[in-house]
């Protein structure tokens, strides 16, 4: 008992001494900034450590609590259990909304003294301590969530021994572990461009200095969000049972917002570096990305949007819409204020050139974000104003968003031949033949196969075209340059370009092609379908202290047994299925057991679903995270430091 | 091998990329042949529509009771094979209302979520066009003599340095 009040108090207190840590630092760069008082604006650095230092106790702490089974603790007496394995008992910290606000808490004070640390030899400067004031403020309302309205350490009733564990699709997927701390590493690390940019508005500051900066976390930032999202894909697709990667749920789509806008960002961020222009909108871009990550957890935090995954509702909700309201209000006043700083000294000269399409490409990702945050927002509308019930799912996000995906990825094709300032027709008929052909030939390909219907069709011919496209600079740049060929923005940028192709060929296909069947087996029945054989050899009744789970043993092709199987939780009461997939190059080979089932029965239904490519959905993952690390090691040409927009002046 | 490749490269080779993208895009379109089996249409239409009773899942996704009768009823119909799915989908929305459907409606507040992007992208593709009118209109910044002299006599120290 001794232990478990330690636990509470000790965790309290520590995210009590992050508050106030973060609420001196604050005050104090501040201050230091006003009377430029460099000791105190060095200090910053300090309070950063220690805000980091008290949210990494409260979290080590929270982990004592469920590993220890302290049930003192409401939080581990909502998703602790005695009987959870230890992987699972772990993960369990982010599995409801007080634990998942105290990682993000621990993120973001990490990424605070990460800044801190990387800009140590800087502290004297003024842009780098508004920087640092932004991100202790965010700090500050994250800690104020834990302490207040989603407190992880308020004491639950007495008497309790034990809990129901996590919700079960929590704890049968060793995801669990990664995909939530990576998709947060990537949704929390926007909050460092957006610290800069708000500090390069109030400093005026507004060169290519603070893009320069926080490009390369820009980059990891949007690497991590990315890897997240592939990985929670993954985790749908091993997991639910429905066979599919994304359903277009409010709480998926609350993390596609930022990646949109954050990867528009990636491209425009290019033009200013290079040319001096789109500088409004840049600050604009960054704003709305770290904007839409505090939408995003308010949508889904506060129990305004239904979702499968969204926490129950609690009391953070007028909190975060509060501190949303606040952030664009500010942004948009500091906008305004810096307003005659912000126009841009040049003009782009055609539309056919690389900042005409990098132009093209930001407009048609902000009407991907628009479509989606719309398809997201609108059930509310309707309940608001007109008291019914409205969802809107998969049909209206397929229908609105393929156009614009047909065309990001014709565009993916044209803009990395296109030259800086303009390109003559010659140039685009020289460059562009050989990757046009590939499209063809992967139509042509698509065709003769069997594949119909124009929008997978076209899905393949412009991927093959973009690929085409990507691979020609791939060429070129190795050629020129041996290795280092490979790395680079630039180069880096052409390997994301492929992942992306890859994603979405193998999303067109998986779409559109995947065939399914139902079939209802007898112990010892084969059926055929799709060209693969399916024995079914009976049932399996496998029982744990957690659940009894019962499995269905299907040979597939006369090869390896898969199990797919129907688990009851039994502290939740919970029945779940559970799929088992054979993985190909060519499709997988998805089973699920369905309807109700019994351990005596001498028959099942099993569903078979083959989707094509599945596998090649996570090798684009792969290629995605390797092109984002290849593209933060600097190019052969210019020094990453190096601005080219800004005058001769500003450099020596 | 130069002159080779750019009259590979010319319009009569884009025209021939051009010619054979369209023959097989239309072979491929014309042979759309839509679900191959029963239970691939019964899957298709229930992506169509909402669980009544779930968190903003569709009747395909989701495991609760309330969907495993209405893919129950899909399935029936599709047996009964009198419907097509655009019928099946009105036949089902009859019996459990509108707000089974997982899209908003084409007419009344509903309409405004289908029209609202495409005005968006009208605008943005105005916006675009006008932006680039005026560019060209006003050209780009060109440097001074100043300017030039200051380029020339940097790029001259850098010389002198390195």
């Amino acid at each position: 008992m001794l232990g478990a009040s330690l636990n509470a108090a000790v965790g309290r207190g520590a995210i009590l001494l992050g508050l106030l840590v973060c609420l001196f630092g604050i005050g104090i760069t501040i201050a230091g900034i006003r009377q430029g008082n460099l000791k105190a604006l060095r200090s910053s650095a300090y309070y950063a450590y220690a805000a980091f230092g008290a949210a990494l106790l409260a979290f080590v702490i929270m982990e004592r609590a469920i590993i220890t089974r302290d049930f003192s603790l409401a939080y581990v007496q909502q998703v602790g259990s005695r009987d959870t394995p230890a992987l699972y008992n772990f993960a369990a910290l982010w599995s409801a909304l007080e634990g998942s606000l105290l990682m993000w808490v621990l993120i973001l004070t990490g990424f605070t003294a990460a800044v801190a640390r990387k800009f140590r030899s800087r502290r004297d400067d003024v842009l780098l301590g508004w920087a640092m004031v932004v991100m202790f403020v965010v700090s500050l309302f994250f800690f104020l969530l834990t302490f207040g309205p989603a407190n992880p350490f308020a004491v639950g009733p007495t008497g309790v021994t034990d809990g129901p564990g996590p919700n079960p699709l929590l704890q049968n997927h060793i995801l669990v572990m990664f995909h939530p701390p990576i998709l947060y590493l990537g949704y929390v690390g926007f909050t460092v461009p957006f610290a800069f940019a708000v500090a390069a508005l109030i400093t005026g500051r507004l060169g290519e200095g603070w893009l320069l900066e926080t490009r390369r976390w820009t980059l990891y930032s949007w690497g991590f969000l990315t890897l997240g999202i592939i990985l929670g894909g993954w985790w749908s697709y091993e997991v639910l049972g429905w066979s599919g990667v994304w359903a277009w749920d409010p709480v998926e789509n609350a993390s596609f917002l930022p990646w949109l806008t954050g990867t528009a960002y990636l491209h425009s961020v290019l033009v200013q570096e290079r040319r001096g222009m789109l500088r409004v909108w840049n600050l604009s871009l960054v704003i709305a990305t770290f904007s839409l990550t505090i939408l995003g957890t308010f949508l889904t935090r506060s129990g305004v949007i239904n979702s499968v995954h969204a926490f129950s509702e609690g009391q953070v909700g007028p909190w975060l819409l509060v501190f949303f309201s606040i952030i664009v209000i500010a942004a948009v006043l500091l906008i305004g204020w810096r307003g005659d700083r912000l126009r841009s000294p040049g003009s782009i000269d055609s539309p056919i050139s690389r900042e005409g399409a990098f132009l093209a490409n930001n407009v048609l990702f902000s009407l991907f974000a628009f479509v989606v945050l719309l398809g997201t927002v609108f059930p509310l509308v309707v309940e608001a104003l007109q008291d019914r019930r409205l969802v809107v799912g998969q049909p209206f996000f397929d229908r609105m968003t393929k156009p614009i995906g047909l065309t990001m990825l014709f565009l993916m094709a044209i803009a990395p031949v296109l030259p800086w300032r303009k390109a003559s027709g010659e140039i685009l008929r020289d460059r562009l033949f050989w990757p046009a052909c590939l499209g063809v030939a992967a139509l042509a390909y698509a065709v003769i196969i069997g594949n119909d219907g124009w929008a997978p069709l076209l899905a393949f011919a412009l991927g093959g075209f973009a690929a085409g496209s990507a691979l020609r600079q791939v060429a070129l740049a190795t050629r020129r340059q041996g290795w280092r060929g490979f790395v680079g923005r630039a180069n880096g940028g052409m390997i994301v370009h492929l992942g992306v192709i890859v994603i979405s060929v193998a999303l067109a296909s998986s779409g559109a092609y995947t065939r399914s069947q139902e079939f209802v087996m007898e112990v010892g029945d084969t059926v055929e379908f799709s060209g693969h054989t399916f024995t079914f050899e009976g049932l399996v009744l496998e029982s744990d202290p957690v659940k009894s789970s019962l499995k269905a043993q299907v040979r597939i092709d006369g090869g390896p047994v898969y199990e797919p199987a129907r688990s009851k939780y039994i502290k939740q009461g919970m029945d779940i299925g559970t799929p088992s997939v054979k993985t190909g190059f060519r499709h997988d080979l998805y089973l699920t057991l369905e309807g109700n089932v019994r351990p005596d029965d001498t028959e099942a239904r099993i569903k078979v679903f083959v989707k094509p490519l599945i596998l090649w959905l996570w090798i684009g993952g792969g290629l995605l995270g390797l092109g984002t690390v290849l593209s933060a090691f600097p190019g052969k040409r210019r020094r990453p430091e190096a601005p080219v927009s800004e005058g001769l002046e500003a450099r020596v | 091998m130069t002159t080779v490749r750019k009259r590979i490269k010319s319009a009569p080779g884009w025209l021939v990329v051009l010619f054979v993208f369209v023959v097989f895009l239309v072979v491929g379109i014309q042979r759309d042949s839509g679900p191959s089996t029963p239970q691939e249409r019964i899957d298709a239409v229930s992506q169509r529509l909402a669980c009544p009773t779930c968190d903003g899942e569709s009747v395909f996704e989701s495991r609760g009771s309330a969907s495993v009768s209405i893919k129950k009823e899909v399935a029936r119909l599709v047996s009964a094979g009198q419907l097509t799915d655009d019928e099946i989908v009105k036949t089902i929305e009859s019996s459990f209302g509108e707000d089974v459907l997982l899209v908003p409606r084409s007419t009344g507040l509903d309409a405004v979520a289908w029209a609202l992007p495409v005005a968006v992208a009208v605008v943005a593709v105005v916006g675009l066009v006008i932006v680039f009118r005026r560019w060209r209109r006003e050209g780009s910044v060109h440097a001074s003599v100043d300017d030039e002299r200051i380029v020339f006599e940097a790029m001259r120290e850098a010389q002198r340095d390195s």
